[in-house]
């Protein structure tokens, strides 16, 4: 049974990836938020979820994820416009000093959110996650091989949208 | 070629740094994790079995609501249907139920008024079935020469 240390231990270890991986599942601050909270929460009454658990980020990924999906069903369709409206004004990344590298991080934070949810989860968990296919599919309950298509279909609608930038920005190194 | 480029783009994309969860929310969430612990629902077995339910549906109807929609409005349409027909049968059934006494007698009077005007002798013949009877060769010729 974890004590308040084996939470505070959980926290420290993974709240940061359940945090970006939350934060670019939902494009929304206060529900990313309230389901980190959800989950410590949820972890603190259930012990017993983590016993025999060997990869515990897959675990809280899988979590998250399962959490996230209950929160954008729960909303309904109004609320999901509301969501793409903001999805434009979220960044999930940190502020850049270079100016060129600070547009690129925006256009990359618009592409993000213009992908269906299934295919940006795995891209951030391969790209920011540094997991594998493996992984990723025991994390979200779905084939590697769909969890490997997905990424590729992913990956070249980010490449095709930033495509423009990206060469000028190459050109200029 | 393709695959360097995409690997640039892939390196590229990996480099980005994220943005870091606010320091303020570890007190406040580990607060709630801590609270939540003295505050267990008195039946977690019950609500854990709810909530794997609610999930285990949820996961199943949800990649094509619209079409489970559509099927259960199929479903609906024809048990409307089976039931609209259901009622009709029943409506005939009433119709072809066998006729009073008083008609019977009334239709043999005019069997019998029949049998009368087109001049037959035993006007009990009209009441006859005419059911086949299969005679032996012999009888039939003597039939046709009588």
């Amino acid at each position: 049974m974890p004590r308040a240390t084996e939470i505070e231990r959980l926290y420290d270890k993974h709240a940061q990836p359940l945090f970006a991986f939350l934060l670019n599942f939902t494009r929304d601050e206060a529900d990313t938020r309230d389901l980190l909270q959800e989950i410590f929460v949820k972890l603190a009454r259930e012990p017993k979820l983590l016993v025999g658990v060997r990869e515990e980020r897959a675990f809280l990924i899988r979590l998250a994820h399962n959490a996230a999906i209950d929160l954008i069903r729960r909303r309904g369709t109004c609320e999901r416009t509301k969501e793409n409206f903001t999805a434009e004004a979220i960044s999930i990344f940190a502020p850049a000093n270079d100016p060129d590298e600070k547009v690129f991080r925006e256009e990359l934070a618009i592409a993000l959110g213009e992908l269906p949810e299934e295919q940006r989860a795995v891209v951030h968990l391969k790209l920011w996650g540094e997991m594998t296919f493996e992984e990723i599919a025991a994390a979200l309950d779905i084939p590697p091989n769909t969890a490997a298509s997905r990424y590729r279909y992913a990956l070249d609608k980010l490449r095709g949208r930033l495509r423009p930038l990206y060469e000028e920005m190459k050109k200029a190194e | 070629m393709m695959n360097d480029e995409t690997e640039n783009f892939e390196q590229k994309l990996r480099r980005q740094s994220l943005r870091q969860i606010p320091g303020e929310w570890r007190a406040e969430i580990l607060a709630a994790a801590e609270g939540a612990k003295g505050c267990r629902h008195s039946s977690p077995v019950a609500r854990h079995w709810l909530s794997t339910l609610n999930h285990q549906l949820s996961t199943f109807f949800w990649p094509h609501p619209k079409a489970w929609a559509g099927l259960a409005a199929v479903w609906i349409f024809i048990f409307a249907l089976n039931f609209s027909m259901r009622d009709k049968t029943a409506l005939v059934a009433e119709k072809v139920l066998p006729p009073s006494p008083e008609v019977v007698a009334e239709l043999r009077q005019q069997k019998l008024l029949f049998a009368e005007l087109i001049g037959s002798r035993d006007a009990g013949d009209a009441d006859r079935s005419k059911s086949y009877v299969p005679r032996p060769r012999s009888e039939r010729v003597e039939v046709l020469t009588a």
